[in-house]
């Protein structure tokens, strides 16, 4: 497990418009093994975040680091695992082939975090090893992504908004499995999303980023037992994680 | 009824008759030829059609029939240069998109050479390359070369870069290396416009065979078409040409039966 440590970061984007500053000097500690999840009005910085700590984009000044690491070194370690809104399944390759791709690349083989086939299991595939994308739906074709980024065993989960597309119920069985998954793993997770009742289910801490260039607004921890599945309670949170994206919370 | 309701009700007329319709006009297509070959057939001999002009059906049958071993021969001949030149247009198209592909500022550089060999009409290479390299082969399979070389280039380099950006961004997070991202993702991307390219340059590859052949050659099928139309024996030039529109028929049915055995994903 690592840490993650953004210090005096700043990050600027030229436009047609000019230059955009995304942040001025954004700072943030995640806990290890912890499970943050990042809200915000949309285009507000945090997908620019998740890639910044993923070593995808760099920032303008500050550092970012995972550990004792730079996104770099942990990227080239494969230890960062990476999950989109899009599943990103490769078309020509079946369930199974698309989870084991995330064994392939990289020059050498990894070992499996868990065997593979259990791991289809563990999300509910069993029986689809064999079917190619197309012949899944969008929440199967989500499993399938989920299964692919955990197959590596990464330390760290980067994940921008994965279940932004799905329908209500899918996306509900599905933050059930992240979460079942998540504690076996215990990975450091950062969670991007704008639908606060997903935040209110899954976050140890919940970061509310705002404003031109993007500062921290608000920034709480979500004590509750898991697995959370008191409606009222999680009802409670999402009231206070609006308030803080209103400006109500410091 | 409501207007919604009256659409409805439209909508299930037309799909019920839209059905047996199409399959009346499949039925009335695949009766079209034989049709077409008979009226041709009728028209010629009923208006008295000298044979020079238009010959009837029936004659240029008999002409491949008597003459089969001749045909036989130059339609090797053709399909021998046409598979030569098709082969090696597409091996150079393929080997400057994936250079182009790794190497994005050689497109820039390479591809105003490209276009100006493009823009040299077919028929002012045909007669230089046949008195460069004689009546042999070899002008024939550069003349095919040259013809299909410019669509196969265009459209791999189409498919190598028409990649999911997401799953590039998925690569870039596993460390993938360029190579990586051009087996994993890149090069499997442009299969289905493998297949695109196969069925745009096979006619094309016959063209390409048959003009060089025109302009001077010891065998095959656009020698025979020339032979024929200098001594206006229409059967034998009609012949010639019913050859080859069988052979790109046949090549373009190939090409597509191999897209359905390999691209089985639903692209």
């Amino acid at each position: 497990m690592l840490e993650i440590r953004i210090r005096h970061v700043r990050q600027v984007f030229s436009t047609p418009q000019g230059e955009w500053t995304v942040f001025e000097d954004l700072n943030l500690e995640i806990p290890s093994g912890s499970f943050t999840v990042i809200v915000g009005p949309s285009g507000c910085g945090k997908s620019t975040m998740l890639r910044m700590v993923a070593g995808l984009l760099h920032p303008a000044a500050g550092e970012v680091r995972l550990g004792a690491f730079s996104p770099e070194e942990a990227r080239a370690a494969r230890w960062i695992g990476w999950m989109g809104q899009s599943p990103a399944l490769l078309p020509w390759r079946t369930v199974e082939g698309n989870i084991r791709l995330a064994l392939e690349v990289n020059g050498r083989s990894l070992r499996p975090a868990l065997a593979v086939q259990e791991l289809i299991e563990l999300v509910g595939l069993r029986g689809f090893e064999r079917a190619y994308p197309h012949m899944l739906s969008g929440g199967m074709q989500q499993r399938v992504a989920l299964a692919r980024t955990l197959v590596s065993g990464p330390r760290v989960w980067l994940m921008d908004e994965p279940f932004a597309a799905l329908d209500a119920l899918t996306r509900e069985q599905l933050l059930e499995e992240v979460e079942r998954l998540w504690q076996q793993f215990r990975a450091t997770v950062l969670w991007v999303t704008h639908d606060l009742y997903e935040a209110a289910r899954l976050a140890d801490e919940v970061v509310v980023l705002a404003g031109r260039p993007a500062r921290i607004r608000a920034r709480f921890s979500i004590p509750d037992a898991r697995p959370r599945q008191d409606e009222r309670r999680i009802g409670e949170w999402v009231q206070v994680i609006r308030q803080a994206l209103a400006g109500g919370v410091r | 009824m409501s207007p919604g309701a009256f659409l409805q009700a439209f909508a299930r007329l037309v799909l019920r008759t839209a059905r047996p319709a199409q399959r009346w006009l499949r039925a009335m297509l695949s009766l079209a030829l034989p049709a077409a070959l008979l009226a041709w057939e009728l028209a010629v001999h009923a208006a008295q059609v000298p044979v020079y002009l238009v010959p009837p059906p029936s004659r240029i049958l008999a002409v491949l029939w008597t003459e089969r071993a001749f045909y036989v021969q130059a339609t090797w001949v053709t399909l021998g240069e046409a598979i030569a030149g098709l082969a090696l247009g597409m091996g150079i198209a393929l080997g400057l998109a994936v250079a182009t592909t790794f190497d994005p500022p050689l497109e820039r550089a390479v591809m105003p050479l490209v276009i100006l060999l493009k823009a040299i009409p077919l028929v002012a290479i045909a007669p230089i390359l046949t008195l460069w390299f004689g009546f042999g082969p070899i002008p024939k399979v550069l003349m095919t070369a040259l013809l299909t070389f410019y669509p196969a280039l265009v459209s791999w380099m189409t498919g190598l870069r028409a990649i999911d950006p997401a799953a590039l961004e998925l690569m870039q997070a596993w460390n993938a290396s360029d190579w990586e991202v051009f087996r994993y993702l890149r090069w499997p991307s442009a299969w289905p416009y493998t297949f695109t390219v196969l069925k745009t340059a096979i006619p094309l590859a016959f063209i390409g065979a048959v003009v060089a052949e025109w302009t001077g050659a010891s065998g095959g099928l656009g020698r025979a078409m020339w032979l024929a139309q200098t001594n206006l024996d229409m059967p034998r030039l009609f012949a010639a040409t019913l050859i080859l529109a069988a052979l790109s028929l046949t090549g373009y049915a190939i090409a597509g039966w191999g897209e359905r055995r390999v691209i089985r994903w639903g692209a």
